[in-house]
């Protein structure tokens, strides 16, 4: 008897746990239901050995023209162009920044939009510079 | 045993905690299917009467050899509008055979959307929800004013009760085009959506995406977004006005939604610094100020933030809409809304639209109260 209320708790127990764990990777995301690329995005260009794996984008809309900023703070690379094709979500960014010698390296990036109707939603692609670095990229909405 | 209650709990959880969110409070388009129709008959095994929708749950036959029941879930408006409408939790009990038409789950799972639901022993229609604009009197009652002349925007003495509700509109389109709609803004063409408004492409692409998905991502119902702009005069459970002459402001509340209200100054206060340190904080209500010109009260609103629908239907807008609303009463039982959207970034040039809402006498407004995704 002793032992099935043992068992009985420490099944309680472990489905709170289960519970919880379902809840903390529920990570919230503030809404965005404007322009689709207004916010700030983080995620990764892979194998970026000029800047590193992880990416921070933040983008606006002004009526006419995304602008915006590559990792502020620390790289601040100011966005040349970009544009959003709404015929099937394609994004198109392309910035100039300068590598670790100091040498001028344009990056261009190319994605789609997915789960647009999401306040979490992401743009994924690839990245590409003009020295021959290219690789995936991906990027979520914070 | 008890491990076999155990299992079935644990089984339990895992479902309920790995089930998407329910569609809350909805367009019913958004989870039902208008090509799917269903007719049932059954028994009702349990009335669940409560907010957003009401449930009948009903045991059906199949119709095969071996006579299998099969467990339907019939969806019905709010209470409240069940219950304007004469209908109460005692209608309908456990037992009575009923019969259903109605449309079914756009996701084949046996929940079906009730448009008619008949006592099978008496053919009796219950269950329905026809709520009916308040006749107008046969000689409009003058425009109720203030000592100084200035028509009342809301209830006439102390005591009275009223508001505004039935909008001749529920969903924003331009001024002079037609693009049929149902009550939640869901085009019957999606042809006509570039004819709503004038959108630039990626607003237009996103309403129609909007659109094609049923309204079902409303954050307005998915998460009790505030129904900013001019969505508030366009929602069924209507909104009242309460002049506060005193301390220069209207108080705009809101009848639906998640029952909060919006704030029209009218002491000559700009838009900037409305409340201290709160400049540069974008809001769902925006910052509103309200100066009379004659018998008409013009309100300027900036200041939206972009995290919610601004329509029934899904119009997009961004944190550069500017409104002027015009609001006047040509008679007692009539509100005249007139607006002129102004988003630069979502629209190729300002378009106007207007409609007028009916003065509901002496009645509380309901409180459609809405929860996180109990809307």
């Amino acid at each position: 008897m002793v032992n099935r209320f043992r068992n009985l708790s420490a099944a309680f127990a472990l489905f709170g746990l289960l519970v919880a764990c379902m809840q903390l990777t529920a990570v919230p995301v503030a809404a965005q239901e404007g322009h689709p690329l207004k916010g700030s995005w983080l995620g990764t260009w892979s194998g970026n050995k000029t800047l590193g794996n992880d990416v921070l984008i933040v983008m606006t809309w002004d009526g006419k023209n995304i602008t915006g900023t590559i990792n502020p703070g620390t790289d601040n690379i100011v966005i040349k162009s970009a544009t959003l094709n709404p015929e099937g979500w394609l994004v198109h960014i392309e910035a100039d920044a300068k590598d670790k010698a100091g040498a001028a390296i344009t990056f261009t990036i190319d994605g789609k939009i997915e789960n647009l109707p999401l306040a979490s939603r992401a743009v994924s692609g690839t990245w590409k510079d003009n020295k021959g670095g290219t690789g995936a990229f991906r990027i979520g909405r914070q | 045993m008890h491990l076999r209650v155990l299992r079935s709990v644990f089984v339990a959880a895992f479902v309920v905690a790995s089930t998407p969110l329910a569609i809350a409070h909805h367009e019913p388009l958004a989870k039902f299917d208008d090509k799917k129709p269903v007719n049932l008959t059954g028994v009702v095994s349990l009335v669940d009467w409560r907010n957003p929708h009401v449930h009948v749950f009903m045991n059906v036959k199949s119709g095969a050899a071996d006579g299998a029941v099969a467990n339907w879930a019939i969806e019905l408006e709010s209470p409240i509008d069940l219950e304007e409408s004469g209908w109460s939790h005692d209608t309908l009990h456990p037992g009575d055979r009923i019969s259903v038409q109605g449309m079914a789950a756009r996701n084949g799972s046996r929940q079906a959307w009730g448009k008619s639901v008949m006592l099978a022993a008496t053919g009796r229609k219950i269950l329905f929800a026809s709520v009916a604009p308040p006749p107008l009197p046969l000689a409009p009652h003058p425009t109720p004013r203030w000592p100084e002349g200035q028509p009342r925007l809301g209830a006439t003495a102390q005591g009275t009760q009223g508001y505004w509700a039935f909008p001749s509109a529920t969903a924003l389109v331009e001024a002079g085009v037609n693009a049929p709609m149902d009550a939640w803004g869901l085009l019957k063409s999606i042809a006509d959506a570039p004819k709503v408004a004038p959108m630039q492409p990626w607003a237009l692409k996103l309403y129609t995406e909007r659109q094609q998905r049923f309204l079902q991502d409303d954050p307005m119902y998915l998460n009790c977004k505030p129904p900013g702009g001019p969505r508030q005069f366009q929602l069924s459970p209507g909104l009242q006005l309460v002049e506060d002459r005193g301390r220069q402001r209207i108080f705009v509340l809101i009848g639906s939604g998640n029952n909060n209200y919006r704030i029209i100054y009218t002491d000559g206060r700009s838009h900037q610094g409305q409340v201290g340190g709160d400049d540069e904080n974008p809001l769902f209500y925006g910052r509103a100020v309200g100066k009379w010109d004659g018998d008409t009260l013009t309100i300027d609103t900036r200041g939206f933030n972009e995290d919610f629908w601004f329509t029934n239907g899904g119009l997009p807008h961004t944190d550069q809409l500017k409104l002027i609303e015009k609001l006047s009463r040509p008679n007692y039982d009539t509100l005249k809304y007139d607006l002129t959207v102004d988003d630069p970034g979502a629209y190729t040039r300002p378009w106007s639209a207007s409609w007028t809402l009916r003065w509901v006498a002496d009645r509380e407004m309901a409180r459609h109260l809405c929860q996180e995704n109990r809307s």
